[in-house]
């Protein structure tokens, strides 16, 4: 009998442990991931021209064939300054992947978002969308909105809301769009 | 006297069926109150595990330097202040192994304050008042895109942070009748005595205390 617990019972212990160690696992990770969500249709995204904050121009043609990031965001929304440091940390892994990452400011003039990077440093360009227009070009209700550009240029994925952007599932599904 | 009770009958069924759709079960969910650990002020909210809506007090004098900040004359921010504001997290709290869908419109949404039912202010009343003064471009926008969106679509983990609007003086109480749908469902739920915040001054701080 003790011969039998010693090679039965402890490796059933181990492989139930086993288990239900992973499934737990998988229930935290699925509850902690941080989603993309498909935009209906993937329709083309609102082509645009903007200057950065140092008056240099970009218009998304220009990344036509590229995979792009679209962030909307402004100084004084909580939750975008919240998600930029994870965005600088994605940027600096995505680029060198060709990926490239636009964060689109709604309102506000150069000298207010230079003094804001003091304190949030990016070093993916910061354009200014003054007067709002693009903004309302795009399904964007409120901010932060994120939009995924893929490379033939259709808004295939949105996120409304922060984003843990240097998330390693989250990258990985915009990787997977140069596929 | 003698009583049709087939059409009695019939009128009582028909008056069900207009009635029934216009009824909204209240989804179940609980109300928190508390201290909001960022702003500590005090909250109030409405949750389950698919969605949650928390109301932060802002005090006027907040709402005056956050709009004065962005180009409102200190009348006009002045008449913001003193609209009963909140800062409103509205978020889909759904995980993926239990997802929902909400979507919501305020314009739906009742404020119940001494015996009347009202509406909130929403972002598009208030621009309609802003256009008319005329008030700067740069804090129009502002303005509209801190305000919470009037109607929103919110997938798993979504969620917008802004304020809301209940035309109220400070210091007053209401009752806050929402509703939503969730996966198209329509629901309902309420906060009752909620408080705006009081015309107060904060305290300045000791750094050294």
């Amino acid at each position: 009998m003790r011969n039998y617990s010693r090679f039965v019972v402890f490796p059933i212990t181990f492989v139930m442990t086993f288990f239900i160690t992973l499934m737990f696992a998988t229930v935290v990770y699925a509850e902690k991931s941080q989603p993309l969500h498909p935009v209906t249709g993937t329709p083309m995204a609102p082509d645009f021209s903007l200057n950065d904050i140092d008056g240099k121009p970009h218009a998304l043609q220009d990344y036509r064939g590229m995979v792009v990031i679209i962030n909307f965001w402004a100084t004084w929304c909580p939750p975008c300054r919240y998600e930029l440091p994870s965005m600088e940390r994605a940027y600096q892994r995505l680029k060198k992947q060709g990926i490239e990452m636009l964060a689109i400011n709604v309102g506000e003039d150069a000298d207010t978002i230079f003094t804001f990077t003091v304190d949030y440093p990016v070093t993916f360009p910061l354009l200014m969308d003054l007067d709002s227009k693009v903004i309302k070009d795009y399904p964007v209700v409120g901010l932060p909105t994120t939009y995924v550009v893929d490379s033939k240029g259709r808004l295939v994925y949105r996120a409304i809301g922060t984003r843990e952007w240097d998330d390693a599932a989250l990258m990985q599904k915009i990787l997977d769009l140069k596929k | 006297m003698c009583f049709d009770y087939k059409a009695v009958t019939g009128l009582i069924f028909i008056g069900i069926g207009f009635l029934l759709p216009a009824y909204t079960p209240p989804a179940k969910g609980e109300v928190i109150t508390g201290t909001d650990e960022e702003a500590q002020l005090p909250f109030w909210e409405w949750r389950n595990d698919v969605m949650s809506v928390r109301l932060v007090q802002r005090l006027p004098d907040q709402t005056r330097a956050f709009f004065t900040a962005r180009g409102f004359t200190k009348s006009q921010a002045e008449v913001i202040a003193q609209g009963c504001i909140f800062q409103t997290v509205y978020k889909n709290i759904a995980t993926p192994s239990k997802p929902g869908v909400i979507e919501y419109d305020l314009t739906q949404w009742k404020v119940l304050y001494q015996g009347d039912v009202r509406a909130l202010k929403v972002k598009e009343a208030w621009q309609q008042e802003w256009e008319k003064a005329k008030v700067p471009q740069p804090a129009q926008i502002a303005f509209f895109w801190a305000l919470i969106p009037t109607q929103q679509r919110f997938e798993p983990q979504d969620y917008n942070w802004g304020m809301t609007s209940y035309n109220l003086v400070p210091g007053e109480k209401f009752d806050l009748e929402m509703v939503w749908r969730q996966d198209g469902v329509k629901q309902s739920g309420a906060i009752r005595g909620i408080e705006c915040a009081p015309d107060v001054e904060l305290e300045p701080r000791n750094p050294f205390g």
